[in-house]
């Protein structure tokens, strides 16, 4: 049994130490140019917004000045009163 | 006649000798706590009513009944010096009374502080039937008119106009008379305003026909009859109401409102250059004046007496000082608070000059001449204080309206670009100035001519009849 463990043992660190020397040696390559032609690309789906450039037509702002209002008289019937005695 | 006149002198001045001799005994012998009730008894029985003011303040001080005698003294002391007879007593103090007399005074005194809560209340405890409810009656409906509680304010205002009424009709005195007139017509006008403020113009303008054009509230109606007619959109008939100022026997009447109030009905009838005139003419009238009284009052703010020594010195004194003053004190000297204090002044200074001529001098009657020299100080300082609130207030209303007018003229410039986009402006400058087409006329309202002179008679009926120059107006026409 120890002899199957110890064996066991020793395979899987031979096992790691190949692995780490695979590691080592990846050589990573691109691509050195790509030439897209877009005209022969064809998109799916639907054309939401108008073609040509619109502008919401509004009226003009206009700002209303308060103008004056008589809505009650109480300052002529205070002073009144004040005048009375 | 002449030995008559001497005779009724000569037995009033022996009346109040007797009477400032009764109050002097009581000042020596009588030690009990009514003395001074006593005491100011004897002197208004001599009619020395400010000299008894100390005596009544003294007593209420520290006393809390008030009986049928003293009742009728601090009326008499209402009626002869106003609202002096109670003047030390606090209105906490005062609050503890239940007499007709101080209720009318402390609510008034509250009522002149805001305390409008507080001033019903105690204004509610003179009984109808006393005359001081009609004063009572008039207040109290100007508080419900605050408060926007119009069908309580016009009963109030009706009861005073109804009571006003009858104690005009049953007055002897000429001038108790006319105070009461005051007061009936003063209550008419507050029910019209309270219409205009309900938006029942109509009504308001037949309220206001009530008010005799001889009346001294009459230059005053000119400018409410004239917003009326403004809201009625009658702009002519405001016109002419407010060019009536203008008028040389109301110089002296003079409301910045009433130059707004032109200039916005030019503005409605889209003449915007002659609203722009109104509008200049302001700006160039009142600023400068103002600016004037202005310096005036800052430079004798802290004075007591420069504004009334203003109203004793001569027309060509004020006038040269600044020509609005003159027109100031004019208008101020038409109000009754001014006059019944100027009257107190006159009436306290000739009760002095009786004090001074008494022969018996005691300590007691230099104690009563040194309490009347205050009394007249204070008499004093209170007339020049009214007049320099008058002035204050008269620039306030100017820098007020100023903004209205500030307002209007950037509005106006604002229609007059439009114009110019349009092309408006040329076909307008050929307009026809006016025509009797454009006058409004009601069965009971006259009208005149304007010749570039007032009439008397015409005051107060004068309309203009300009053609609208709002385009709208002009299409829905034909």
């Amino acid at each position: 049994m120890k002899i199957i463990i110890f064996s066991l043992i020793s395979l899987m660190l031979s096992f790691s130490a190949l692995a780490q020397e695979e590691k080592k040696n990846v050589i990573y390559k691109y691509k050195e140019y790509e030439v897209i032609d877009l005209g022969s690309l064809e998109i799916k789906g639907q054309i939401m917004a108008p073609g040509d450039l619109t502008v919401n037509e509004r009226e003009r702002q206009s700002f209303k000045r308060s103008l004056l209002e008589k809505n009650n008289f109480d300052f002529e019937n205070r002073r009144e009163i004040e005048n009375l005695r | 006649m002449k030995y008559l006149a001497l005779l009724i002198a000569l037995v009033v001045a022996a009346d109040a000798s007797a009477s400032a001799k009764g109050a002097y005994e009581l000042y020596q012998k009588d030690k009990s706590k009514d003395r001074d009730k006593k005491i100011a008894h004897e002197l208004i029985e001599g009619s020395y009513y400010f000299s008894a003011i100390p005596y009544i303040n003294t007593y209420l001080e520290t006393n809390n009944e008030i009986d049928k005698e003293l009742e009728a003294d601090i009326e008499t002391l209402v009626i002869k010096t106003g609202t002096m007879a109670v003047l030390n007593l606090e209105e906490k103090r005062l609050e503890s009374f239940n007499i007709p007399s101080i209720s009318l005074i402390l609510g008034t005194r509250l009522f002149n502080k805001d305390q409008n809560l507080k001033a019903y209340e105690i204004l509610s405890r003179i009984p109808d039937s006393h005359q001081f409810s009609t004063e009572a009656s008039l207040i109290k409906g100007t508080i419900r008119n605050l408060e926007r509680k119009n069908i309580e304010a016009l009963n109030l205002y009706e009861q005073c106009s109804k009571k006003a009424g009858n104690l005009e009709s049953s007055s002897k005195g000429e001038k108790l008379k006319r105070y009461y007139n005051y007061l009936k017509e003063t209550c008419i006008i507050r029910s019209a305003r309270v219409k205009i403020e309900e938006k029942k113009y109509e009504e308001a303008l037949v309220i206001y026909e009530q008010i005799d054009k001889r009346s001294y509230k009459w230059p005053y109606i000119l400018m409410d009859q004239a917003w009326a007619n403004y809201y009625l959109k009658d702009y002519n008939r405001a016109l002419g109401l407010t060019v009536t100022y203008k008028s040389p026997l109301l110089e002296s009447y003079f409301f910045p409102e009433a130059e707004v109030l032109m200039a916005l009905s030019y503005y409605n009838l889209c003449l915007w250059d002659d609203s722009l005139k109104v509008v200049d003419h302001f700006y160039e009238v009142y600023q400068p004046k103002a600016q004037a009284l202005k310096d005036i009052l800052g430079k004798n703010k802290s004075s007591h007496t420069y504004f009334l020594d203003l109203y004793y010195a001569d027309t060509k004194t004020r006038e040269d000082l600044n020509p609005f003053i003159r027109n100031l004190i004019t208008q101020t000297r038409k109000q009754v608070k001014f006059n019944l204090d100027l009257a107190s002044l006159k009436a306290a200074k000739d009760e002095l000059l009786l004090l001074k001529r008494l022969k018996n001098k005691n300590d007691f009657t230099e104690t009563l001449e040194g309490n009347l020299d205050s009394t007249i100080s204070f008499i004093s300082a209170k007339i020049n204080f009214y007049i320099k609130k008058e002035i204050f207030t008269f620039i306030n209303e100017i820098h007020k309206h100023s903004f209205s007018m500030f307002n209007l003229k950037l509005e106006l410039l604002s229609k007059k670009r439009d114009d110019i986009y349009n092309a408006k402006a040329l076909a307008e400058s050929t307009r026809a100035r006016g025509s009797d087409v454009n006058v409004n006329r009601k069965t009971s309202q006259y009208f005149f001519d304007f010749n570039g002179s007032f009439w008397a008679d015409e005051l107060g009926d004068y309309s203009f009849g300009l053609q609208t120059a709002c385009r709208e107006n002009k299409v829905a026409k034909k």
